[in-house]
């Protein structure tokens, strides 16, 4: 018997990533092949033209797996009864911004979101948070939609994960379905960590530590972090505009090994609400190794963490109870 | 143990919907989730770098499916080996140009294209024009790629045919996976004939005719056939771009179905070469209603045709010998 659908939320969905997500909702690349799923797409007044436009294009492709769409500006109206909450609507960045006026901006934004999910999502709703400062966002989300547990509330740090896998492979040659377990500490910023310490590669003789097989701790600790780091600015150099393919489709990865369930033996980065693990603050929205499992995600215990991971992971969390001080100011 | 991985090249692949259809590739919504994929990206020089940040986000992804990229503008390496072929590049009408200018930069492009295709691709590749005049490039190509298998060149009338569809679904109030057996005949171009007569839908009453169901034969005779004929237009007034997603999303329809089988009991539309089906010219590109096995399409014999799908149906041939005609004129050449 078919399943019945599931109401997945879009938000800033005329926009670029938009365009690129939904199409991949649509074609069960989210929730699996034989998920049926219910859009709700939500967006601005002045894109209200090219919202619709989105729309008439979904029903152009005549998606087998699509059941309904709704497409609208009024954030209730959205937020009805979705299962899942794709948050990718914020102010972006402008030439002469200050950071504080960027904050200031996409806290509110974050706080009227916040309301309209409590109230009309439904219960157990998950929510990932893309859009920049998406840590932060997602903190203000989560302060002010109390009534929405806290577990499930999430922001994209699959995209450096998978950033971090792809550099990995073109380094050692190898396919990317062969690397695993990078992590991605922290903030999605230029303070992410990119851990490589407890990532493998299947080889023809077994799984053999990334370290030991690049066997370059320069590159690893240097050029490989960097490049992590600064992909986003490298793509808006070539592209002349920022990723949409890929945070698409890694959005696409976080839901569906959150709902479906991680690999056995694998592990993939999520920004979660910290609980204190790993000595990281408690109470702010950080990226760590997780697996998932009957739609709930558990952070990997017990990994060694050597000095320098220490140092990194620390300065990311600096930042964030940095961001975390600077929205909560805009609030004020 | 693995498939070996099949190479799916996109030309054009810098623009909008290769931007939309290399993720639908690598995702294994071309070929099946079991399929690896090298896919093969070429673009014009003035676009290399945009090429270039396509790859990176391609690698950036970590699609387990997708087992290496070459990100080129060289046509011939391009077309190396490759199994499938997406041609979306082509010279895209600006505001001024005359039709003849438009065919003529198109012609051009679908000549070279065809040479370099006909000498590296890998033997049975299966080709798919996307880019218009999406009918008449493919017969150029075809043309001057003589030693592919004429049935291995195609063009891109799934895209109306699954606007068809979900014209049909929302008047209905339906699911699109509820209507089939819609057919486009002829030019992917505003005479293009969406057909209803042998469409069927699927209700809790078994399954039923669309014009039983619609009830509404000046509906289906009119405003259907332009909103669908006019689609393109409409797209371009909401969005201010031409449409991507729904064309990526058709492209891999249209390949899959003829790689992997048509679903019993259904049938697509297919740019094809004609061999005379339905009272239609041969040689000319023409969408007609086929059916897919073990990789090779046929074109459903056999449905009734009446006196107004005639009419359609000959108004669009009409076209297409036109364009025929057009296309050999700035080649220099006669037919």
């Amino acid at each position: 018997m078919a399943k019945e659908p599931l109401r997945v939320l879009v938000t800033g969905a005329a926009g670029q990533i938009g365009y690129a997500l939904v199409p991949m909702i649509a074609r069960g690349v989210m929730l699996g092949a034989d998920q049926p799923v219910i859009l709700h797409m939500l967006d601005i007044p002045p894109a209200a033209e090219a919202l619709n436009g989105v729309k008439m294009e979904l029903v152009d492709a005549a998606f087998p797996l699509l059941k309904g769409i709704v497409a609208s500006t009024d954030a209730a109206e959205a937020c009805k009864g979705v299962n899942v909450a794709v948050m990718v609507g914020g102010f972006p960045r402008k030439e002469g911004m200050e950071r504080k006026d960027v904050m200031a901006k996409n806290v509110s934004i974050y706080k009227s979101q916040a309301s309209a999910l409590e109230q009309h999502a439904a219960p157990n709703c998950k929510v990932l948070v893309v859009a920049n400062p998406a840590n932060t966002n997602a903190l203000i989300l989560k302060e002010f939609a109390p009534s929405i547990p806290e577990k499930n509330i999430s922001c994209l740090t699959r995209l450096d994960h998978n950033r971090a896998l792809g550099q990995i492979s073109e380094r050692l040659s190898v396919q990317v379905s062969d690397v695993k377990n990078v992590i991605i500490w922290g903030n999605h910023s230029s303070s992410q960590y990119p851990d490589v310490n407890h990532a493998s590669v299947k080889t023809s003789s077994g799984d053999k530590p990334v370290r030991e097989l690049v066997a370059d701790d320069a590159w690893l600790n240097g050029e490989f972090i960097s490049t992590v780091q600064q992909r986003g600015a490298a793509i808006i150099k070539a592209r002349k505009l920022s990723s949409a393919l890929s945070a698409a489709s890694s959005a696409c990865d976080h839901i569906r090994d959150w709902v479906l369930g991680t690999p056995e033996g694998t592990w993939v980065s999520m920004g979660v609400y910290s609980d204190g693990s790993y000595n990281v603050p408690a109470g702010i929205i950080y990226s760590f190794p997780v697996t998932c499992k009957d739609g709930e995600w558990k952070i990997v215990q017990g990994l060694p963490i050597d000095d320098a991971s220490r140092q990194k992971m620390d300065a990311t969390a600096a930042e964030l109870v940095e961001e975390k001080t600077l929205a909560y100011s805009c609030l004020a | 143990m693995e498939k070996e991985p099949t190479r799916v090249l996109v030309t054009g692949a810098a623009g909008q919907i290769g931007y939309a259809l290399v993720p639908m590739i690598a995702r294994g919504l071309m070929l099946g989730p079991d399929q690896a994929v090298i896919l093969h990206l070429l673009d014009i020089e003035p676009a290399a770098e945009a090429l270039n940040g396509v790859k990176m986000e391609l690698i950036d992804a970590a699609f387990p499916l997708l087992k290496d990229v070459i990100a080129t503008t060289d046509v011939m390496e391009a077309c190396e080996g490759v199994d499938i072929a997406i041609m979306l590049a082509g010279f895209p009408r600006q505001e001024g140009m005359e039709r003849k200018d438009v065919m003529s930069k198109n012609v051009s492009i679908y000549k070279a294209q065809a040479s370099a295709l006909e000498q590296q691709a890998a033997e049975n590749c299966k080709v798919l024009v996307v880019a218009n005049p999406a009918n008449t490039n493919a017969l150029i190509l075809k043309e001057f790629a003589p030693s592919i298998p004429e049935k291995n060149i195609t063009c891109l009338t799934m895209l109306d045919h699954n606007r068809a569809i979900g014209q049909i679904a929302e008047k209905l109030n339906l699911h699109a996976s509820d209507v089939k057996n819609v057919i486009i005949w002829g030019n992917h171009s505003s005479t293009l004939y969406p057909d209803v007569n042998h469409a069927t839908v699927t209700t809790t009453d078994g399954v039923k005719r669309v014009r039983e169901l619609v009830a509404d034969d000046h509906w289906l005779n009119k405003e259907l056939i332009t909103t669908v004929q006019q689609r393109g237009a409409a797209i371009i007034k909401a969005w201010k771009l031409s449409s991507a997603l729904s064309a990526a999303s058709a492209a891999c329809d249209h390949i899959r179905n003829w790689v992997l089988g048509t679903n019993k009991g259904s049938w697509i539309s297919m740019g094809v070469y004609s061999d005379g089906s339905y009272g239609i010219q041969h040689g000319l590109i023409y969408s007609f209603p086929v059916t897919c096995k073990n990789g090779e399409w046929s074109i459903v014999q056999g449905l009734k045709i009446d006196e107004f799908s005639r009419a359609k149906m000959d108004a669009t041939e009409k076209e297409l010998i036109e364009e025929k005609e057009l296309a050999y004129s700035c080649l220099g050449q006669s037919i």
